[in-house]
């Protein structure tokens, strides 16, 4: 049989069915992979309100937003000045690695330490930013209350027991933590004296 | 396109692994189609094609539909909430549970036609009985599953359905009271109720495909028969053209052509003035109250309009039994040596009032009972049965027409 095939009439056929049926394919996609997302339900529940108040002194609450765990901590000026001296063992003093580790109000370099709107209150998603474990609230310094699961010259924080991640009293993350990143912050206010509203 | 991946290494490779160039060819480039297939033969490549949608469909409404009878803070269960919630709060939710639900019908609608095809050119005849026999359980399991999926929203129209089904197993003798206890869970429909069937209706469209799987290895064993009827020499190429991509060119167009329409329907009009989905079905069961008007499904009601013709419950039920059992002998039923019934008057006449008699035992199953209406669909349950009782006497009487050498 002779070839009579016109083969760049027919190789454009090609090009063209196939490219339409990506299309279609990839269209079809959108509705079912969206459907994978959050629905309008999960995102108006997006918000959590507070009262700041029932936090007593050096102590620790988790509340859930947007079903991750927080942490609200009610620093005392104790615990505030565990904060300074320990700039160089930190990845990430300032808070500048990521967005998610920062947040509008962090307007000054004394709110970028404390890393909350009001120092004694620290608002931070509670999920440590290597595998997302709750880290255990270590508030004291040195090995007294702790023993050895925490460093010999330990400032007071947190301690991920997943594996072993180290933050400091304004959830900034230690050198050597196999965390990359500082706790995040999120978007809150305060709408009134105690009242904070999160998210 | 698939002449040159086939020439590549990495196809080699597979190859000598999967003996994948010899399936391709016995399966696609070298499988023998009849030339004359007519468009009635695009039937069975759609139904797959919906039969993978409901099941790709299916998956994504369960990751939030949830099978529980319990009751929510509004008053409502949370099955009915959950489907009410991937209506109005999934993304694209109302997309997905629409193209499911429309699905069900034309899935039906599809295989109705892919059987009448059957019926009417002979195709389930000798050698191809046992394809119109796994074709009859993958009827069975489609009605199965269709069943199942209609409890699964938790409405009035549900949970009455899946009442009047489950007292009708009920009505068989000695057994009746345990396969009712063993399909509910308990002694009414109820939320054990709820969870099986939604277990089952999960099982049974991925036992689905490993019969269409058998459904079609069947035929490529005896390969297609054709609008003639006749036996075609495989060999020869003026009788056959290769499944690919002669075949597969087509069912790709009318599977588009079918989309079109199916999606009209679920973006239009998905309820199809209630033929589809049920507007009772939107208030939440209430087992204390029966909806006033109570029918199934279209696609079962020709059966419904079966089980009502008889006075006696028992017998109803057998009847409507007998009339899907019948299908499994339909194949030796006929013994006419002529397969298509464009060779068989008398056959075409009566098949042609088999169909309408259908038609009319499914708008009389659908319609509120009446008087006249009882008549009509205890006339046409009497021809349904006639029709295959006759079948044998057939041959007898039947001067058929003479055959074509080709084609």
């Amino acid at each position: 049989m002779t070839d009579q095939t016109d083969h760049s009439r027919r190789n454009f056929l090609y090009v063209a069915a196939g490219g339409l049926g990506a299309v279609a394919g990839g269209a079809t996609a959108v509705p079912f992979l969206g459907s994978m997302l959050p629905a309008a339900d999960t995102l108006a529940a997006a918000t959590t309100e507070f009262d700041v108040s029932t936090v007593a002194e050096g102590q620790l609450v988790v509340v859930q937003w947007q079903g991750k765990p927080v942490f609200v901590t009610h620093r005392t000026p104790e615990l505030l000045a565990q904060l300074d001296g320990h700039d160089d063992e930190l990845k990430d003093p300032n808070s500048e690695a990521i967005e998610a580790v920062q947040a509008e109000w962090m307007d000054t370099p004394e709110k970028r330490k404390n890393r909350s709107i009001k120092p004694e209150y620290l608002i931070v998603v509670a999920s440590c930013t290597h595998l997302g474990c709750i880290p255990l609230y270590k508030p004291s310094k040195g090995r007294a209350e702790w023993g050895d699961s925490v460093p010999s010259n330990w400032v007071g924080g947190w301690h991920c027991p997943c594996h072993g991640s180290y933050y400091d009293l304004a959830a900034r993350v230690i050198k050597g933590s196999p965390a990359p990143h500082n706790l995040h912050v999120m978007p809150y206010k305060f709408i009134n004296d105690t009242t904070v509203v999160i998210g | 396109m698939l002449d040159a991946m086939m020439k590549t290494k990495l196809f080699a490779w597979v190859d000598r692994r999967l003996g994948l160039e010899s399936i391709i060819k016995s399966q696609l480039t070298e499988y023998p189609a009849p030339k004359n297939l007519n468009w009635m033969w695009v039937f069975g490549a759609i139904a797959m094609t919906v039969l993978v949608l409901q099941i790709v469909t299916g998956i994504f409404l369960a990751m939030y539909y949830k099978p529980s009878a319990m009751l929510t803070e509004g008053g409502f269960s949370l099955a009915f909430d959950s489907v009410e919630r991937i209506m109005r709060d999934v993304n694209f939710g109302w997309l997905i549970r629409y193209t499911h639900a429309v699905g069900a019908s034309m899935f039906f609608l599809v295989v109705y036609i892919h059987m009448g095809r059957g019926m009417y050119y002979g195709s389930y005849k000798e050698p191809r009985e046992l394809i119109w026999i796994i074709g009859v359980v993958i009827l069975l399991i489609m009605q199965g599953a269709a069943f199942f999926g209609y409890l699964l929203p938790w409405g009035q129209m549900s949970f009455w359905g899946a009442t009047v089904i489950t007292n009708l197993f009920g009505a068989i003798p000695v057994l009746g009271d345990l396969i009712g206890q063993l399909l509910m869970g308990g002694f009414s429909v109820g939320d054990p109720t709820l969870n099986r069937f939604f277990s089952l209706h999960y099982l049974l469209p991925l036992l689905l495909v490993a019969i269409v799987g058998g459904h079609i290895h069947a035929l490529h064993t005896v390969h297609s028969n054709n609008p003639d009827g006749i036996d075609l020499d495989q060999s020869d190429p003026k009788n056959i053209v290769t499944f690919h991509p002669y075949v597969t060119m087509k069912d790709a167009f009318a599977v588009s052509a079918f989309m079109i329409l199916y999606m009209y329907i679920v973006f239009f009009n998905p309820q199809m003035g209630g033929y589809f989905i049920e507007v009772d079905n939107y208030m939440p069961a209430n087992s204390l109250q029966t909806p006033a008007h109570i029918v199934p499904v279209w696609y079962l009601t020709p059966w419904y309009t079966i089980l009502r013709s008889f006075e006696d419950k028992l017998l109803g039920i057998v009847a409507m039994g007998a009339s899907l059992a019948i299908l499994f002998v339909y194949p030796f039923l006929d013994r006419s040596k002529v397969r298509s019934a464009r060779y068989r008057p008398m056959y075409r006449g009566m098949l042609i009032l088999f169909f309408i008699d259908v038609i009319v035992l499914g708008y009389c199953g659908h319609s509120e009972p009446t008087a006249t209406l009882k008549v009509v669909g205890q006339i046409a349950t009497f021809y349904y049965f006639l029709f295959f009782i006759a079948l044998p006497f057939l041959p007898k009487v039947e001067k058929t027409k003479p055959l074509p050498e080709g084609v």
